[in-house]
């Protein structure tokens, strides 16, 4: 029971929470060695576990920006030793230690349990030369994951687009280093298959001691690497052993710059090659166009040679064929027959005719006194059609058709004379005088000159 | 067919059209196939160095 005198104010939880904290405070930057056992990521990234020893258990927060820089993240049933300080929290009442550094308390041991891994892998077969897959011949894009500051990258996207200036990069920014640094990594592995951007996938870090590279020995980095569809080239460094993560990987390069060479050929080397094949099937070409030129310019000159007398054998036959044809035609067996009958009868005209004039011949040879006999009826038929003639004539000049048309003749009744002038009588003279009917008697009475 | 071939697929057939012009055992019908075909390969290859597209994405990891 506290006396009056003694009595003091008392304190409020919150002034003894900070009344602790002031009390733990030289417990700063202390190292603590002790197994893990409950370890959880918390919101925010920060890691709650506790750390204890066959008696004691303490417990302990790795805050996320802490996380990142550990070399590694602790894992329950391990024994780190802890760096950091203890903390008391008012609002939950609990004293806490603040880890701000891991460290493997037993190297060996940890040396240990990764050549289990590595016995439990090859007894899958993970390292096999067969189970491998072949980096492509020529990727369009490479995948870059790796820490997206550094050399690293830099030497990287160097190399490659030295080597091939068209290259696409795509890189996935990763932390390579820290508690983070497992999950970090298989998560980009597997965002690169998902995404498939790239072709191939190299996974790079610019060395670092055993620790520094703990990432690459963990079993989760181990399994994506192992369950990538897309090859996967390490690049981890030449400073330290190598890691299960180089082991898994379809090709292990040392550097950057060996990754960069192994993962895109050199340009230059492909179009030389493709020059060299495009030279020898221009050659091939023309060797073999100009081969057949000249064997056909041989064929032309046999062929110029054998060219007439081919020509002449065609014509001929060519000519025979036609007239096969022709003598074969309708209309020209029709036109030969009429010509063989028109011939016919030439022929038989010819020889009628012949055969007359000779019959005709022989007849008149034969009966030459009936041609004069002829000959003289033809004669006096003549004689006939003059005597004719004549006679109209005569008929035409007689008197009688004078006295017809109207005329006299004056006789001399004495001298019976035709008295054709004045002169050829005298009055007093007896005439007679003819018409054309009938006579008249008459004397002159009166003579005019 | 050309269409789905890569670079080195396309090299390969390349390389076996040449070897059978360069055998000469082709009669000129079929070396002038050959030598189409060789060209298509060639082509093929040609356009495959030139597919790649020079450029540089960073796919930063998504935030929880």
């Amino acid at each position: 029971m506290l006396k009056p005198e003694e009595a003091q104010r008392p304190y409020t939880v919150t002034e003894l929470a900070n009344e602790i904290r002031r009390e733990l405070r030289p417990l700063t930057a202390m190292l603590v060695k002790g197994e893990v056992t409950g370890m959880k990521q918390g919101a925010g990234g920060h890691y709650n576990f506790s750390i204890r020893d066959g008696v004691s258990r303490l417990d302990a927060v790795l805050f996320a920006d802490d996380a990142r820089r550990v070399t590694t993240l602790p894992e329950d049933g391990q024994v780190f030793i802890f760096r950091g300080r203890v903390d008391f929290f008012g609002k939950t009442g609990r004293l806490s230690f603040i880890t701000d550094q891991v460290e493997f308390d037993d190297v060996g041991k940890l040396r240990a349990r990764l050549e289990e891994l590595k016995r439990r892998l090859e007894l899958e077969g993970a390292f096999a030369t067969g189970r491998k897959r072949r980096l492509p011949f020529l990727p369009q894009v490479v995948a870059l994951i790796t820490s997206p500051t550094g050399a690293v990258i830099h030497d990287l996207q160097e190399t490659i687009w030295e080597r091939y200036p068209n290259m696409g990069v795509v890189v996935y920014p990763v932390q390579v280093q820290g508690a983070a640094a497992p999950m970090s990594i298989s998560r980009a592995l597997r965002r690169c298959n998902e995404e498939g951007l790239a072709q191939v996938i190299v996974v790079a870090r610019g060395g670092g001691s055993f620790e520094e590279l703990y990432a690459f020995n963990t079993e989760i980095v181990a399994r994506a690497i192992l369950g990538s569809r897309l090859p996967v080239v390490t690049a981890l460094g030449h400073t330290s052993d190598r890691t299960v993560a180089d082991m898994v990987a379809d090709v292990e390069a040392r550097t950057p710059t060996e990754a960069g060479s192994r993962v895109v050929p050199k340009k230059a080397d492909l179009m030389a090659l493709l020059r060299e094949r495009e030279r020898r099937l221009d050659r091939e070409t023309n060797q073999r166009l100009l081969r057949e030129t000249e064997k056909l310019q041989t064929k032309r000159a046999r062929l110029v040679q054998v060219l007439p007398a081919m020509v002449r054998v065609r014509v001929d036959r060519l000519a025979h064929a036609a007239a096969n044809l022709a003598r074969l035609s309708p209309v020209q067996q029709v036109a030969r027959r009429e010509e063989v009958l028109r011939e016919r009868a030439r022929r038989l005209a010819a020889a009628g005719t012949a055969r007359m004039t000779r019959a005709r011949n022989a007849l008149a040879s034969r009966r030459a006194p009936d041609r004069l006999e002829r000959a003289l009826l033809e004669r006096f038929a003549t004689e006939q059609r003059r005597l004719d003639h004549l006679r109209q004539q005569l008929v035409a000049f007689s008197p009688e058709a004078v006295l017809a048309r109207g005329y006299s003749i004056t006789i001399d009744a004495e001298s019976g004379r035709v008295v054709r002038s004045a002169a050829e009588t005298a009055v007093d003279r007896k005439v007679r005088i003819r018409l054309a009917t009938g006579r008249l008697g008459a004397r002159v009475e009166q003579v005019e000159p | 067919m050309s269409d789905q071939l890569t670079y080195e697929q396309a090299l390969e057939k390349l390389d076996e059209k040449l070897k059978v012009l360069e055998d000469g055992d082709l009669s000129l019908e079929d070396a002038l196939k050959a030598v189409d075909e060789a060209r298509v390969y060639l082509k093929v290859c040609t356009e495959r160095l030139e597919a790649a597209r020079k450029k540089i994405e960073v796919r930063p990891e998504p935030t929880e």
